[in-house]
């Protein structure tokens, strides 16, 4: 009996539970690539943030602790959030503008548009905060130097246009604070440290929503409009409702760029200590002056700030997984 | 409420979606637009809801007697039920139907008592009483299908728009759910106009079938009047079956006024009779090349003897039985009643 006939009258030879040797790859290599793969998570992801940690705490946890006594730290903490607190919520309602006109509505230069959101992705962070340095600057178009330069062909039909309403009262004070240098406060202070902020952390509310609000169409902001809902009432009680994970998400994601950008920031701050100093910032100053435990605790909370974010990530991948 | 449509134009760019359209529904009546996809069906459908517009100054849409070509579609008083139901899918179905009537101006607002007694009663109507609070994910098809339907509903539309309304439904809840719209709308009586391409479908239930083509309207009437009698050859080949047959053919009845020169006559599959040769007394003379006998009709395919190309015909089961038809058998066929030419006549 030949081996062929044999494996086609013996049924017991013929059912292999075994996986296929053409569809599965061999043993070694899957272990060999689950390994590398875990290797390199566990060397370039997971054994740096232990080291943010241990680092941290190597003089103890009153030396981790006495990092955050500092005022300078305290006042970094402090703009940190404020900086967080206004560019989160304009990119809140900046992103879902976007995403609402881009996947809503159908208009010229719609393309051109989604291009330009991706903008601040494409572009090096310090470039972003060169460009704010280029506006704002000294010599900048809107610097204080500027100014008036800027505004003289406008200026005769502005001061009639004021006086018409009789408020010549305010041209003097308006003039003096265009001219006065530093008084336009942009640059190494809050205002542009907001707004660098803002660009870089931008695409990733609309982002987030342009393909989830693609795939849900227009139908039902339509069928709204024809049961006589106007655009607000649409907006708050069918789209809002639909997209909340996907602008959770977004806010997510966005929060943890703004408060651990550095680039932009860098470059527009001036890095005052305790003025202008965000906490990646802070970080830097105290790693450069040999103060590593003090850069490190500080560093624990930008790291801690990942985790949570991280946290967050996979409950809303989970909601959306469960919807 | 009566719709009356005139002179509708519509362009995308350089594409015309309708070219000089005009549509009368009388008030009550059921209609459909039937035509194949890109014929401009649904376009006219949304400009009659007010999701599109027409062309700037190409003409005007009348509900009744009041012109509401710049009316806002929420202002319109139309029930609009899309394709894929877009039933709002964060809300019950209890939710969904209130929700016209909840985003109403305060002063115009029913209180919450009358909505849940408009909700349950709308419930009944579509037969699904038990089911408000579920939400649409957890619906069938032709469930959420009528849910859509009862939102349309609830605002007291003066005329219901059904957008390819089974389009979405398997082939026997697609039957079974038409039927039960046609007795609904006899139990209602309010002026729908409903799209589809599915002829069919627009022949069993609609008052009236408007055939839409390229842009155009091919043809308005009754069903029985549109398969019979199509006035174009757009519209015969569209309504079912029919052959083309090259003329001249000896087949065609004699004495009707159909020229037997040069040309082409439309001739429906069942509208001609077969015989076998030597029973026949005249007739075009033929071959049987193929029969089909699965389902109620037998097809059989016919190769024309003078070589102008096959004819398709249908036959009952029991007279194909009767004559023992076989592939390969010479046969002699001939039209039962008059028929179209060409359309040039």
């Amino acid at each position: 009996m030949s081996p062929v006939a044999t494996t086609i009258t013996t049924p017991a030879l013929a059912v292999d539970n075994r996986p296929r040797s053409h569809i599965h790859d061999p043993a070694w290599l899957r272990w060999t690539l689950i390994s590398l793969a875990l290797l390199f998570l566990l060397s370039f992801l997971l054994l740096p943030l232990a080291a943010v940690f241990a680092e941290a705490l190597r003089n103890g946890i009153k030396a981790y602790f006495a990092a955050f006594e500092d005022s300078d730290a305290l006042a970094a903490i402090r703009l940190t959030l404020i900086t967080t607190a206004i560019s989160v919520p304009a990119n809140v309602v900046f992103g879902v503008a976007a995403a609402w006109a881009i996947t809503k509505f159908d208009f010229r230069g719609k393309s051109f548009l989604i291009t330009l959101i991706d903008l601040p992705f494409a572009v090096s962070p310090v470039i972003a905060g060169l460009i704010f340095v280029l506006v704002f600057g000294r010599h900048g178009w809107f610097g204080p130097g500027n100014m008036e330069h800027l505004f003289a062909p406008i200026a005769p039909g502005f001061k009639e246009f004021v006086s018409g309403y009789g408020l010549d009262w305010l041209l003097g004070p308006l003039a003096e604070w265009m001219n006065e240098p530093g008084m336009l406060p942009v640059l190494f202070a809050t205002p542009g440290i907001v707004l660098a902020t803002i660009f870089v952390s931008f695409p990733f509310v609309a982002r987030e929503l342009i393909p989830l609000m693609q795939a849900q169409g227009r139908d039902e902001e339509l069928t709204a409009i024809t049961l006589g809902a106007n655009g607000w009432q649409t907006f708050w009680r069918v789209t809002l409702p639909n997209i909340k994970w996907g602008l959770f998400y977004g806010v997510i994601l966005c929060n943890a760029r703004a408060m651990g950008e550095f680039g932009a920031v860098s470059v527009v701050s001036g890095k005052i200590r305790g003025e202008t100093n965000t906490l990646p910032l802070h970080v830097e100053i105290l790693y450069n002056e040999y103060n590593s435990v003090g850069a490190f605790a500080i560093a624990t909370l930008l790291a801690m700030l990942a985790i949570v974010t991280l946290i967050a990530k996979s409950f809303t991948e989970w909601k959306f997984a469960k919807k | 409420m009566s719709i009356t449509a005139t002179n509708i134009t519509k362009t995308f760019g350089n594409y015309t979606a309708l070219n000089a359209v005009n549509l009368h529904v009388p008030s009550g009546k059921l209609i459909a637009l039937l035509g194949p996809s890109g014929s401009g069906k649904t376009t006219l459908l949304r400009i009659i809801a007010g999701l599109e517009f027409a062309d700037q100054g190409s003409g005007n849409i009348l509900f009744g007697d009041e012109d509401v070509t710049n009316v806002p579609p929420g202002k319109r008083g139309v029930g609009f039920v899309f394709q894929h139901y877009a039933l709002f899918r964060h809300l019950s179905v209890a939710e969904n139907i209130a929700f016209g009537l909840k985003v109403r101006k305060r002063a115009e607002r029913p209180d919450k008592a009358t909505i849940a007694a408009r909700v349950k009663e709308l419930l009944h109507l579509i037969q699904l009483e038990d089911l408000g609070g579920r939400y649409p994910a957890q619906l069938s098809g032709g469930q959420r299908q009528r849910v859509a339907l009862a939102r349309a509903l609830a605002v007291q539309p003066k005329v219901l728009l059904l957008d390819e309304p089974f389009g979405a439904l398997d082939a026997k809840v697609r039957r079974d759910l038409r039927r039960w719209l046609r007795n609904f709308h006899d139990e209602i009586h309010l002026t729908t106009v409903f799209v589809t391409h599915d002829q069919e479908e627009a022949l069993e239930i609609a008052d009236e079938v408007v055939i839409m083509n390229q842009a155009r309207v091919e043809q308005v009437g009754i069903p029985q009047e549109v398969y019979d009698r199509p006035t174009t050859p757009f519209v015969h080949k569209f309504l079912g079956n029919v052959n083309q047959i090259v003329l001249p053919w000896s087949g065609l009845i004699p004495g009707t006024n159909v020229p037997q020169e040069d040309g082409i006559a439309f001739v429906r599959p069942h509208d001609i009779e077969l015989v076998h040769f030597n029973t026949g007394r005249d007739g075009d003379p033929a071959q049987v090349v193929d029969i089909h006998a699965a389902g109620p009709v037998a097809k059989v395919a016919v190769k024309r003897n003078d070589g102008k190309g096959i004819v398709d015909v249908e036959l009952s089961r029991a007279y194909l039985d009767q004559i023992r038809l076989r592939e390969g058998d010479h046969v002699l066929l001939r039209v039962r009643r008059p028929v179209a030419t060409d359309y040039a006549i």
